[in-house]
């Protein structure tokens, strides 16, 4: 599998790749299981625009519909987020990793270097795909489910180029750049709006072709799972991929290789400023160092910074007035949604037609906890194992310090950029619903935000937990967002089946949205219990970091 | 007793499942010496430091560092001690003055006139990012942090690695410096001619086990010398591989160069009985060829 720049990279891609098509396929059995006991008429009464913004087929089973919630919301965003980490790593990343050039010593152009990684991340891709569309069929038959009118095909046909055009992006951006956050950044940003954007633009009158300049509504925008393939939309997707593609050949050939991992950060544009250096060179120089939780912080500044201004503006802010906009006689239908449909998407039902309902499916249902948790996990994983793979961990420790002290500054960091996104929610809500007119209560809305980055950090400390015991980034990253991801569909679905119900009060989410904060304000029994689980997991990640050997390297 | 030794190491042993990286090691190193440990690549040098800094712990046996127990103690430990990792890898976006502050600040009580005095003798650029230093530059910032608070025991793995010749002559200066004020200094390496400038005894560890434990000029008075011999026809290296005290030929047409700890009466009689001897030249071995001497004997 090492004998070329493309089995390469197939080879180091290809696990974390079946870990995600695995969990899809998982998460599509249970879902198709649960579902397979509802009703088909359920959804027959939904006016035609609803079906069709909810992706549900005419006639559709109700057991369809996991196909469409699973493929089409947490396959598409799964994939192409997979497409993305490959496209930035394919330049960026050997580049940050020092072994491009080592790579270039070899009798191999720069081009053809980038084309096997190109290639490598199309065949992954399409092999996931391949595999996904074969699974939907093989769950069905075991489950005895009849997918109907569903053309799974031309899904998987759309979610192909989707997941290509995303990773070519990142690909193009890492070729022109070398930098890796800006090309995961990037494309991850354009994906998170263009998911929110095709959902909510068509809700608002006047608005409604707005969504065709996002690239997601290429995937979705003439629902191929019920009308098949649209070749125009497809060919947008291929032509787009392919520009990408050769802009990221033009960039490629044309700079300088980057010899180190190093990344300029905000603070450090502003010390080279002479207009800002002395004031700045304080906070980037002394005050960064001064103790190892406010280093780390500072490390991850601009994973802060995208997180909480996406939060803060795009979910909060931006929001409120949309509602106002919205055409709210939609939500009626919307209401009349079984409980079990909004489940899914990690609302507790309380509907769309008050702001407060609103506002939880969109910006604190997944989306809080999702935010808190990409920030924490990447410091309870990077933290410990990171500083091990590093080989930085020894000289760390070679000071006069506890393991212990270790464990807890790294907590002390996970909590303080936790809160800094559940703040920069808050105040955005609030804004947002002042901005909207909607009247949304200040201290309900922060018992939503602490709540949702209580969620979040309970995860990160689980990232903690795992990186202490293994001393392994991909096991403290894979680990936690596999456990996450289990616990989410638990409590999703453990008000469709008595069996999973039982199980759902130890998830994490059981405690967020259950008493509907934005409605009737903290439910404290739920934060002690968050909080109780944090401290115990920071706890054993503790016991477990002072007990082990250190590792040289990953 | 225990007041002299900086590191004593009583039955240490580490294994990595089946694997014995650390074999039954006993080892004391006295306060105000330079101890070098000498070994190829995987011997278990690596492994022997990260078990006495508790960055691993041994499958048996014990350490002490300045008399105190290597696990149970081992912050009170690191307070007086300096330590330059092999393979040093520090924070790529930090500036080396950045790097400094960082680890003065977990340390404490670091004077910053030394530190600038240690940066102006190592020639090192403090105000560059760690990540765009040549490595020899970043093993600059690292010696600096280990040194720059004075410790009671120095602990180094490869510490001249990347380091020009020029700096490397100040680099021993400072270790000597540091054993006059009657601190100690364990420089482990695979330099062999590091070692040998700068260390007072050296101990040589193979597949984990510490084969010998010398002073340096005990090592050389070993008699195992380097003996050139010039003929005035081409020679055949049997003639020579048979006469006590030969540890090794090379052939080279007119020429043969002997590892040689015998008698030298010998040695010349049989040249000069089967050849026309030219000319002679000897000298006393380095550490490189007794330590190559060391590891023929402990394989053989």
């Amino acid at each position: 599998m090492l004998a070329t720049v493309f089995t390469k990279t197939f080879n180091d891609r290809w696990r974390g790749m079946a870990i995600a098509v695995g969990s899809l396929i998982v998460g599509l059995l249970l879902a198709m299981w649960v579902y397979s006991g509802f009703e088909a008429s359920m959804f027959n009464d939904l006016p035609e625009v609803f079906r069709s913004l909810m992706n549900i087929p005419e006639n559709a089973d109700a057991a369809a519909m996991s196909v469409s919630v699973f493929y089409g919301f947490y396959g598409a965003l799964t994939l192409a987020g997979m497409a993305i980490a490959m496209g930035a790593a394919s330049i960026a990343g050997e580049e940050r990793a020092g072994t491009f050039g080592l790579l270039l010593g070899n009798p191999k152009s720069r081009t053809h270097v980038l084309v096997a990684k190109a290639a490598s991340m199309v065949a992954l891709s399409a092999l996931a795909i391949v595999v996904l569309w074969g699974a939907a069929y093989i769950v069905a038959a075991v489950l005895g489910v009849d997918l109907g009118g569903l053309n799974v095909v031309a899904y998987a046909v759309h979610l192909f180029l989707n997941t290509l055009f995303y990773g070519m992006l990142a690909l193009a951006l890492s070729a022109w750049t070398g930098s890796r956050s800006l090309a995961i950044g990037v494309p991850t940003g354009l994906m998170i709006v263009g998911f929110i954007g095709v959902g909510i633009f068509p809700l608002i009158e006047g608005w409604e072709n707005v969504g065709k300049v996002l690239p997601w509504h290429y995937l979705d925008g003439s629902h191929p799972m019920t009308n098949g393939v649209s070749i125009g939309h497809l060919l947008v997707l291929l032509g787009a991929s392919i520009l990408l593609g050769a802009t990221a050949l033009l960039g490629i050939n044309r700079r300088d290789l980057r010899s180190q991992a190093v990344g300029t950060t905000l603070l450090d544009r502003l010390r080279e400023s002479p207009m800002t250096r002395k004031i700045v060179d304080r906070l980037a120089g002394s005050m960064r160092v001064s103790h190892i939780w406010i280093k780390t912080v500072s490390e991850h500044q601009g994973l802060l910074i995208v997180t909480a201004y996406v939060m803060f503006l795009i979910m909060g802010v931006m929001m409120g007035p949309l509602y106002a906009l919205m055409d709210t006689a939609l939500f009626q239908y919307a209401d009349q949604l079984p409980e079990e449909l909004w489940a899914f998407v990690g609302s507790a039902g309380s509907g769309m037609s008050t702001p407060e309902g609103f506002y939880e499916v969109e910006t604190f249902g997944m989306t809080l906890p999702a935010a808190v948790m990409v920030v924490a996990i990447v410091i309870g994983s990077r933290g410990l194992a990171g500083e091990e793979a590093n080989r930085t961990m020894g000289l760390l420790l070679a000071n006069p310090i506890k393991r212990r002290t270790v464990v807890l500054e790294k907590t002390y960091a996970m909590i303080a950029l936790a809160f800094m996104v559940g703040i920069a929610t808050w105040t955005g809500v609030w804004i947002g619903s002042m901005l909207g007119g909607l009247g949304l209560n200040p201290a309900n809305i922060a018992a939503a935000s602490l709540l949702g980055t209580m969620v979040g950090l309970v995860f990160g400390s689980l990232a903690l937990l795992l990186s202490a015991v293994a001393g392994r980034t991909r096991v403290a990253v894979f680990g936690t967002i596999g456990i996450a991801l289990a616990m989410f569909l638990i409590n999703s679905i453990s008000i469709l089946n008595d069996a999973v119900e039982s199980i759902a009060s130890f998830t994490p989410f059981d405690y967020y949205l259950s008493n509907e904060p934005l409605t009737n304000g903290m439910a404290w029994d739920n934060l002690a219990i968050l909080t109780v689980s944090f401290v115990v997991l920071v706890t054993a990640a503790v016991f477990s970091f002072d007990r082990r050997d250190l590792r040289q390297s990953n | 007793m225990t007041d002299r030794i900086a590191i004593h190491t009583a039955g240490l042993t580490k294994h990595y499942g089946d694997f014995p990286a650390l074999v039954d090691l006993n080892l004391d190193v006295e306060k105000g010496e330079i101890f070098g440990f000498l070994g190829p690549n995987g011997a278990g040098k690596t492994t022997m430091i990260r078990t006495i800094l508790d960055e691993i712990r041994p499958t048996k046996g014990i350490a002490t560092l300045l008399g105190m127990d290597s696990h149970q103690q081992s912050v009170e430990i690191r307070d007086h001690i300096g330590y330059v990792p092999g393979d040093l890898a520090m924070y790529p976006n930090l500036t080396g003055r950045d790097t400094i502050t960082y680890f003065a600040n977990l340390r404490g009580g670091v004077d910053w006139a030394f530190v600038e005095s240690l940066a102006d003798r190592l020639d090192a650029d403090l105000s560059k990012k760690v990540g765009d230093l040549s490595s020899g530059n970043r093993q600059k910032v690292g010696l600096i942090q280990a040194f720059m608070n004075k410790p009671d025991l120095l602990i180094m793995d490869e510490p001249s690695s990347g380091l020009d010749p020029l700096v490397q002559r100040e680099f021993q200066k400072m270790m000597h410096e540091v054993a006059a004020d009657g601190r100690t200094v364990f420089l482990s390496s695979h330099t062999l001619s590091e070692v040998q400038r700068a260390a007072d005894r050296v101990g040589i560890i193979r597949h984990g086990k510490l084969i010998a434990v010398e002073g340096v000029a005990d090592l050389r008075s070993k008699a195992i010398r380097t003996v050139n011999l010039y003929f005035d026809e081409p020679v055949v290296a049997s003639v020579f591989e048979p006469l006590p005290g030969v540890r090794s030929v090379e052939v080279e047409n007119h020429h043969v160069m002997l590892s040689f700890d015998g008698q030298m009466e010998t040695l010349l009689k049989v040249a000069a009985e089967r050849y026309s001897l030219l000319d002679i030249s000897t000298h006393e071995a380095d550490l490189e060829e007794i330590f190559l001497t060391y590891y023929e004997e402990v394989s053989a």
